[in-house]
C-alpha cells in the first residue's frame, strides 16, 4: 500500500526525523522512495534566479548547482541511502507546495511523507513551513504523513493507530486508510473522536449524554465498515479535540495517528490556531497522516 | 568581428540554442561576446529606412528639448534628477544618434544605447502625456529596442525570453500538453470544493476564451483555478484554447518584432478557431497591450481590433459584479486602508482607470479605500515594467526604481495594495522584499473569491 513514496524535504535537520520513517517505511514495506527537494522558489519576476530554499540567497541554476545540490542531499542522508536499493533524488524549482503536488500528482504516489515546518526562521522563509503542509495536505489525492519531531515511540513500525474523527465527509477516506493500514501491517486501531467542549458551558449530564450519542454513532458508521477485523477499540473523550488525541496517543503508545484535513483556511497564521490536525502534528510525539481525499486508500 | 555564439543577430528559434543560452549564467559568455559583436551599419541603416515612419521620423525633428518631460519621468525622479535621466534627453542620444549618424555607429554606442533603453526607460508612456507637443518617448524607446535587437544588442534574459516565445509559443517553457494538463489538474483540485466547476479546453462558441500569462500555469496554477471559480460562479460559458492560451509578449519587451506578430496570431488563430462571443486575459497589463492594444496592428489587422471583443479581466469583473453574477457579502469586505496599482499597460495605454475603481466600490468597505497620489493616467510606473523586472544586469537600477512606488505606497498609509497586473504584483513583491516596508499585495481573484455571497450548495464546506 505504500508502494511508492514520495518524501519532500528541504534537506534541513527539521525535515531528518520524515526522512527517517519515510526510508524506514520504504525499506520495511519494501516501497520506491524519492526524495523530493525543490531547490529554490523562482525569485520574483526572473526566473533565471531563485531564492534557495535553504539558505534564502539567490542562486542560479545550472547543472553544476544542481548536482551540488544532489551531493548535498546524498551526504545529508548518507545513512538512510544504505541499503535503499529503491530511491532516488528529483530536484526541481518552483513554489514548494505546488511542485510537490505536482510530482506526487505525476508519479502517482501513494504516500507523501514530509516535515511539518522548515523550521526556518529567516524572513524569507516566513509563511512557508505551516503552508506548505497545510496546502499539499488539502489538495494531495494520496495520505500525507507528516512528522514534526523525531519521534520517540515510532520505533520503525506500525503496530498502534490511532484513527481520529469529527464524522466529517473527508474523515470516512482517512478511516478507510487506517482501517486498511491496520489490516494489512496486523495494527491495532482505536477509533477516537474527541466531543468538543472548548469554550462551551455545558452540564455534565448534557457531557454524558453527547458522549454516548458519540460511541453510539462510532459504532453505526465505521463498525459495519471493518468486517472481520476486531483489533479495534472505541473511545470517546470530551474535551479539546488536539488535546485529547495526543493524550490518548500517548496513553496507548501510539505510533500512526490518521486524520482528516479539510480546513478551508490556507492562510497559515489563521490555520495554524484553528486547525485540529495542526496541532496535533505540532504536539503528537509520533507520525501523523492527514487524509482527506479518497483517491488512494 | 563575427558574431558570438550566444551573442548574434540571429533569434533563438531552437531548443538547442535556448538551453545553451539558459546555460551560460548570468549570461557571462553572452555579454563578454557582445564586448566584440560587430554592428551591421548598413543593415541597421536599411531597417530605419524601412520601418521609421513619419510619426516618430517628426517626434526626432520637432522635440524642442524644452525638458518638460523630465518631471514626468519616474527614473529621472528617483535618480536625483540628473539630466542623463531626462527623457527627451535619453531618447535623443541613442535613436536621434543612430539616425543622425545614418546607421553609422559602434559597438560600444549600441552597447550604451542598450543599458539606456532597458534600464532608464520602462516604455510607460507617461512622457507622452505631459509632452507639450505629444512626443511619446516610451513608444520611441519601443521602436529602439527593436533596432538593438535587431543587431543583437539586448539583454541576456529579453533574448531568452523571446526564444522562449518562438520555440514554446510561451514566455516559459510550457508546452501544450503542460498546459493542457495544468487545466485538467486544476479542475481536479477544485472541483470537490466547487461542485460541477469545469476549465473547458477548446469548447466551440463560448461565451468568453480566457487567456492568460505563462507564469502561472507553470508557477502558480492556483491563479487559473481562481479565475474558473470566478467564471464557474458567475455561470460563465467560457473556454481555453489548446494552443494560443499564452497572452504574453516578453519579445515586445526585447524588441523581436517578427516573434511579436507571431505571437499574437497564435492568440487570434485560437479565436478563430474556437469562435468565443468574446475574450478575456489574466489579471496582466503587458499581455493585454500586446494581443489587445498593439497586437492588432502587428498582425495587420486595418481595424486595430482583435477578431473578437477582447476585454481585460477588470473588464469582465466589473461587468460580473454590476450584472449581479458575482455577489459580494457586505460583511466580508475589505475594512482595512487600501490602495491600488494602476498598470501603465491598460489604464495609461487603454483607458481602464474607473473600471478598476467600479470594483473596488462593490468590494471595500467605504471609506477605506485610498488613492495613490498620483494615480488612474497619471499614475506611476510600477518601477518594474516593459521587462525591467527580469533583467539581471539591471538589477540594482530596478531596485532604485521601485522607490517611487514605495513612496506612494506609504505616504497612503495603506499595507494592502491591489495589483491587477502581474508585472505590477511582482514589482511590489519586490520592492516590499527589498525594502522591508510592511505591506501586503494581491491580485483582484483570491480577494474576490474571498468575499463572494455564494449560492447555496454551489460551495462544499470544508
Amino acid at each position: 500500500m505504500f508502494k511508492k513514496i514520495l518524501l519532500a524535504t528541504t534537506g534541513s535537520p527539521a525535515s531528518f526525523g520524515a526522512a527517517r520513517v519515510a526510508f524506514d517505511m520504504a525499506k520495511r514495506y519494501d516501497s520506491e522512495v524519492t526524495i523530493f527537494h525543490v531547490v529554490g522558489v523562482p525569485t520574483k519576476a526572473f526566473s533565471h534566479v531563485v531564492n534557495d530554499v535553504r539558505t534564502g540567497e539567490e542562486v542560479e541554476i545550472d547543472e553544476e548547482y544542481l548536482s551540488w545540490v544532489e551531493e548535498e542531499l546524498k551526504t545529508t542522508f548518507a545513512k538512510q541511502f544504505e541499503g535503499a536499493d529503491n530511491a532516488k533524488i528529483v530536484l526541481t524549482t518552483g513554489v514548494p507546495a505546488r511542485e510537490i503536488l505536482r510530482e506526487a500528482r505525476k508519479a502517482d504516489s501513494d504516500l507523501v511523507v514530509m516535515a511539518a515546518s522548515s523550521g526556518e526562521n529567516a524572513s524569507f522563509h516566513k509563511g512557508y513551513p505551516g503552508s506548505t503542509l497545510q496546502k499539499v495536505a488539502k489538495a494531495a489525492r494520496c495520505p500525507v504523513l507528516s512528522i514534526h519531531r523525531e519521534s520517540a515511540s515510532y520505533w520503525g513500525g506500525f503496530s498502534n493507530i490511532l484513527f481520529g474523527t469529527d464524522f466529517s465527509k473527508q474523515a470516512e477516506s482517512a478511516f478507510k486508510f487506517a482501517l486498511s493500514t491496520a489490516r494489512e501491517l496486523d495494527c491495532d486501531l482505536t477509533i477516537f473522536h474527541a466531543l468538543d467542549i472548548s469554550g462551551k458551558v455545558l452540564d455534565q449530564n448534557e457531557i454524558e449524554e453527547n458522549l454516548i450519542a458519540a460511541r453510539k454513532r462510532i459504532r453505526a458508521t465505521y463498525v459495519p465498515l471493518m468486517g472481520d477485523f476486531k483489533n479495534y477499540d472505541i473511545e470517546v473523550w470530551e474535551g479539546t479535540p488536539y488535546v485529547e488525541i495526543v493524550k490518548l496517543a500517548r496513553e496507548k503508545s501510539v505510533d500512526l495517528i490518521c486524520l482528516a484535513h479539510h480546513t478551508n483556511e490556507l492562510d497559515p497564521e489563521r490555520a495554524r490556531i484553528g486547525s485540529t490536525v495542526e496541532q496535533v502534528i505540532l504536539r503528537a510525539n509520533c507520525p501523523v497522516v492527514s487524509v482527506s481525499k479518497p483517491d488512494k486508500v | 568581428m563575427p558574431q558570438g555564439k550566444l551573442c548574434n543577430r540571429q533569434p533563438i528559434n531552437t531548443d538547442e540554442q535556448l538551453k545553451l543560452t539558459l546555460s551560460d549564467k548570468s549570461g557571462k559568455q553572452y555579454y563578454a561576446e557582445m564586448q566584440e559583436l560587430d554592428v551591421d551599419t548598413n543593415a541597421l541603416w536599411a531597417t530605419i529606412q524601412k520601418t521609421m515612419k513619419s510619426r516618430i521620423k517628426t517626434w526626432l525633428e520637432i522635440c524642442a528639448h524644452c525638458g518638460m518631460c523630465a518631471d514626468s519621468c519616474f527614473l529621472y525622479q528617483v535618480n536625483d534628477c540628473v539630466p542623463e535621466q531626462v527623457p527627451s534627453y535619453k531618447i535623443q542620444s541613442t535613436l536621434g544618434h543612430i539616425v543622425k549618424k545614418k546607421g553609422q555607429v559602434d559597438n560600444e554606442f549600441m552597447r550604451k544605447c542598450m543599458k539606456i533603453a532597458w534600464s532608464q526607460c520602462t516604455c510607460c508612456n507617461r512622457c507622452g502625456m505631459y509632452c507639450p507637443h505629444g512626443i511619446d518617448m516610451g513608444v520611441m524607446f519601443s521602436y529602439l529596442r527593436g533596432l538593438l535587437y535587431s543587431q543583437g544588442f539586448v539583454p541576456w534574459e529579453l533574448k531568452i525570453g523571446s526564444g522562449m516565445h518562438r520555440v514554446y509559443r510561451a514566455q516559459m517553457d510550457v508546452t501544450t500538453e503542460d498546459w493542457v494538463e495544468t487545466c485538467e489538474w486544476m479542475a481536479e483540485e477544485t472541483e470537490e470544493e466547487w461542485p460541477g466547476l469545469t476549465i473547458p479546453v477548446d469548447k466551440q462558441d463560448a461565451e468568453i476564451m480566457y487567456t492568460c500569462n505563462a507564469r502561472e500555469p507553470k508557477h502558480y496554477p492556483e491563479d487559473l483555478a481562481e479565475a474558473a471559480v470566478l467564471f464557474h460562479v458567475a455561470g460563465t460559458n467560457w473556454t481555453v484554447p489548446s494552443e494560443g492560451w499564452e497572452q504574453t509578449s516578453l519579445s515586445m519587451f526585447a524588441g523581436d518584432w517578427e516573434c511579436c506578430k507571431d505571437n499574437v496570431n497564435h492568440v487570434y488563430d485560437a479565436i478563430e478557431r474556437l469562435n468565443p462571443a468574446r475574450v478575456t486575459g489574466t489579471e496582466c497589463g503587458h499581455a493585454h497591450r500586446a494581443t489587445v492594444i498593439e497586437g492588432p496592428y502587428w498582425a495587420g489587422r486595418k481595424d486595430g481590433l482583435p477578431p473578437k471583443p477582447y476585454i481585460h479581466y477588470v473588464e469582465w469583473l466589473a461587468e460580473a459584479l454590476r450584472e449581479g453574477k458575482l455577489k459580494i457579502d457586505p460583511a466580508k469586505r475589505i475594512k482595512e486602508p487600501v490602495t491600488l496599482q494602476d498598470s501603465c499597460n491598460y489604464v495609461r495605454n487603454q483607458g481602464l482607470k474607473d473600471v478598476t475603481r467600479e470594483i473596488l466600490s462593490y468590494i471595500v468597505e467605504p471609506g477605506y479605500f485610498v488613492e495613490m497620489a498620483p494615480n488612474k493616467e497619471h499614475n506611476y510606473c510600477c518601477g518594474g515594467g516593459g521587462g525591467f523586472n527580469g533583467i539581471g544586469l539591471y538589477r540594482e537600477q530596478r531596485n532604485v526604481a521601485l522607490r517611487k512606488k514605495m513612496d506612494q505606497i506609504l505616504d497612503t498609509g495603506c499595507k494592502l495594495v491591489i495589483a491587477p497586473c502581474h508585472n505590477c504584483w511582482d514589482a511590489i513583491r519586490d520592492l516590499e522584499e527589498e525594502y522591508e516596508i510592511g505591506i501586503r499585495w494581491s491580485f483582484l481573484k483570491p480577494l474576490i473569491i474571498g468575499m463572494l455571497d455564494i449560492p447555496e450548495g454551489m460551495r462544499v464546506e470544508w
